[in-house]
């Protein structure tokens, strides 16, 4: 099912990474750093206990989730953008590399960079609080699943995307929002009924109170409802992914 | 054994907008042969090139690569054909060494065949020095080199070049030429696109002639430039007689050079001189213009081959 070729691939997508580390690795580690001082200790006195975590603890696993998510998607988008707007994009169609295995390795090097920046800041908050994991594994499997689904995406917009303003637009207009109102910095039972109700559709929110769960032991979701909708938006993604891929779609003319 | 490297059937192209790029040609490309194909801007050359690799998705018809179908056989098919495109390209985050032995490893050469032949390529076309630059670094003629490099490093047994000399000095030009000869005398088919007419005429044992998505023609150069081109001989004359007959052909005059159109001008000049010296006409200078392949295309389209090079947009 994968060529010699496949693994070639996603090597290539590793190195490109992790020779860009100053730009893949650090900002996520310097944002999420400062996340943690201004709103953990500026606010966290301030805040209080949410259902028995110290604040700082508690926004820490959304923290996480969105340096995961963010690192995931600029990844492998940036990483197709490139390559399209370069146009050693074509390079890689000409191989007998399938669809498939092109928009896999771009998700395997999208996930990895989402993986490392996450543990890097789950790193970081045990260095600058006393965070501590609940549950390694599920929490792995978290990180892992809601950085391919978000890597996954990812290759959808690199594939869709006609310029560098659409891929900053959906993280503008679509990442951002989701984040900010998915349970990052609150338990949804500080929310108003209505924005209780609107955090039920938002997939990040679930994500999050996942890893809250892995991390804490404690979510405002179900765990196994959380854990579904991640394997599930991490299927979905990656068969459009695929698809469009393999289809030439707005790639092939 | 298979004899045709590329076979083409029926094969058709329609871009959204409804832009008809091929319609329906058919074309074999011989086993081992050097083959042109060639055709103004906008002719359909790279749309033909695109789809034998992958970059275009064909509307109807077939094209296989040693008998392996482009489509349903892709993997096989894309193994079997190394492509130069027209454009420049390149993945900026890597040294070129590094670019031609990830190209090797997407064609699944392992990291040892893969590194044995980028540093051969990288002799052969004088890059060695340059291994550890990125393209970005690279002058115009260099990157042109790396990019036929990268057509190569597989070691593919049919090779495609889109316009591989199109920019680049007279000196690159002939390096190149005699590279591409040493290749095809190896045994590699060769399937050149290009609107350079002496360029195909230096190199190509066969030539097709493309225009508006159609073959108009095909064959090799001195077949197709004796059956359709316009040659001709000038002979000025000391002096000529108002009732001058050199049939059977004919000819036109000014002053005193006669221009004698013929299809074949070096088989007819000494017959024509025979006649001129019998009737005692003092011969001052015999020129020979011989026709090309840019005539051939001429008397076919009725358009010059590099007419629309500058304002049309290659598909």
């Amino acid at each position: 099912m994968f060529s010699n070729g496949f693994f070639v691939l996603v090597k290539r997508e590793l190195l490109r990474f992790m020779r860009l580390w100053k730009q893949t690795v650090m900002p996520g580690l310097i944002s999420s750093g400062l996340y943690i001082l201004v709103f953990g200790h500026a606010l966290g006195a301030r805040i209080g206990e949410i259902k028995d975590i110290s604040y700082m603890n508690y926004i820490i696993p959304g923290l996480v989730m969105m340096s995961v998510i963010n690192h995931a998607y600029q990844n492998s988008s940036s990483s197709l953008m490139q390559a399209k707007f370069l146009k050693f994009l074509d390079d890689l169609l000409i191989t007998p590399l399938s669809g498939l295995e092109i928009s896999m390795a771009y998700i395997i090097g999208a996930t990895c960079r989402g993986l490392i920046n996450g543990i890097m800041v789950i790193l970081l908050s045990m260095l600058l609080t006393n965070f501590s994991i609940d549950n390694i594994l599920l929490t792995c499997l978290y990180l892992i699943t809601v950085s391919w689904a978000f890597g996954a995406m990812g290759v959808i917009v690199g594939i869709y995307a006609k310029t560098w303003d659409h891929i900053g637009m959906f993280t503008t207009f679509v990442f951002m929002p989701l984040s900010m109102l998915g349970g990052v910095f609150w338990s949804i039972e500080m929310l108003p009924e209505f924005w209780q109700t609107v955090s039920m559709f938002n997939p990040l929110y679930w994500m999050i109170n996942g890893l809250r769960y892995a991390t804490l032991g404690v979510g405002d979701t179900s765990q196994e409802i959380s854990l579904i909708i991640s394997i599930l938006f991490a299927i979905t993604f990656t068969a459009i992914a695929s698809i469009m891929f393999s289809r030439g779609y707005r790639i092939k003319s | 054994m298979f004899e045709s490297a590329i076979k083409i059937e029926k094969l058709t192209k329609i871009y959204d907008g409804g832009f008809k790029a091929l319609n329906a040609i058919d074309l074999v490309i011989p086993k081992g042969s050097f083959f042109g194909l060639l055709g103004p801007n906008g002719a359909g050359k790279t749309t033909t090139i695109g789809i034998l690799t992958g970059l275009v998705n064909l509307t109807s018809g077939t094209a296989t690569a040693m008998g392996k179908n482009v489509v349903r056989e892709f993997r096989e098919a894309r193994l079997l054909m190394g492509l130069s495109p027209q454009e420049l390209n390149f993945d900026v985050f890597f040294t070129i060494r590094q670019v031609l032995i990830l190209q090797a490893g997407y064609y699944g050469l392992n990291k040892k065949r893969a590194t044995e032949r980028t540093d051969l390529i990288l002799q052969q076309f004088g890059l060695t020095e340059k291994a550890h630059n990125t393209a970005r670094e690279l002058s115009g003629g260099m990157k042109r080199r790396v990019q036929i490099a990268k057509a190569l490093v597989h070691d593919p047994p049919i090779i495609i070049l889109d316009e591989p000399t199109a920019g680049v000095d007279i000196e690159l030009r002939h390096m190149l030429w005699n590279y591409l000869r040493e290749l095809n005398r190896e045994g590699k088919t060769i399937l050149l696109t290009t609107h350079y007419i002496e360029e195909a005429e230096a190199l190509c044992d066969k030539v097709a002639i493309i225009d508006q998505g159609k073959i108009v023609t095909e064959g090799s150069p001195q077949e197709l430039i004796s059956k359709l081109g316009t040659g001709s001989i000038e002979i000025k004359l000391h002096d000529i007689p108002s009732e001058l007959n050199i049939e059977p052909w004919e000819f036109s005059r000014i002053d005193n050079v006669i221009h004698i159109p013929t299809s074949n001008p070096e088989k007819d000049m000494p017959k024509i001189i025979n006649i001129l010296t019998k009737l005692n006409l003092g011969i001052e200078e015999v020129k020979i213009c011989k026709s090309s392949l840019e005539d051939v295309f001429l008397e076919l389209t009725g358009r010059s081959i590099l007419e629309d090079t500058m304002e049309s947009k290659n598909v």
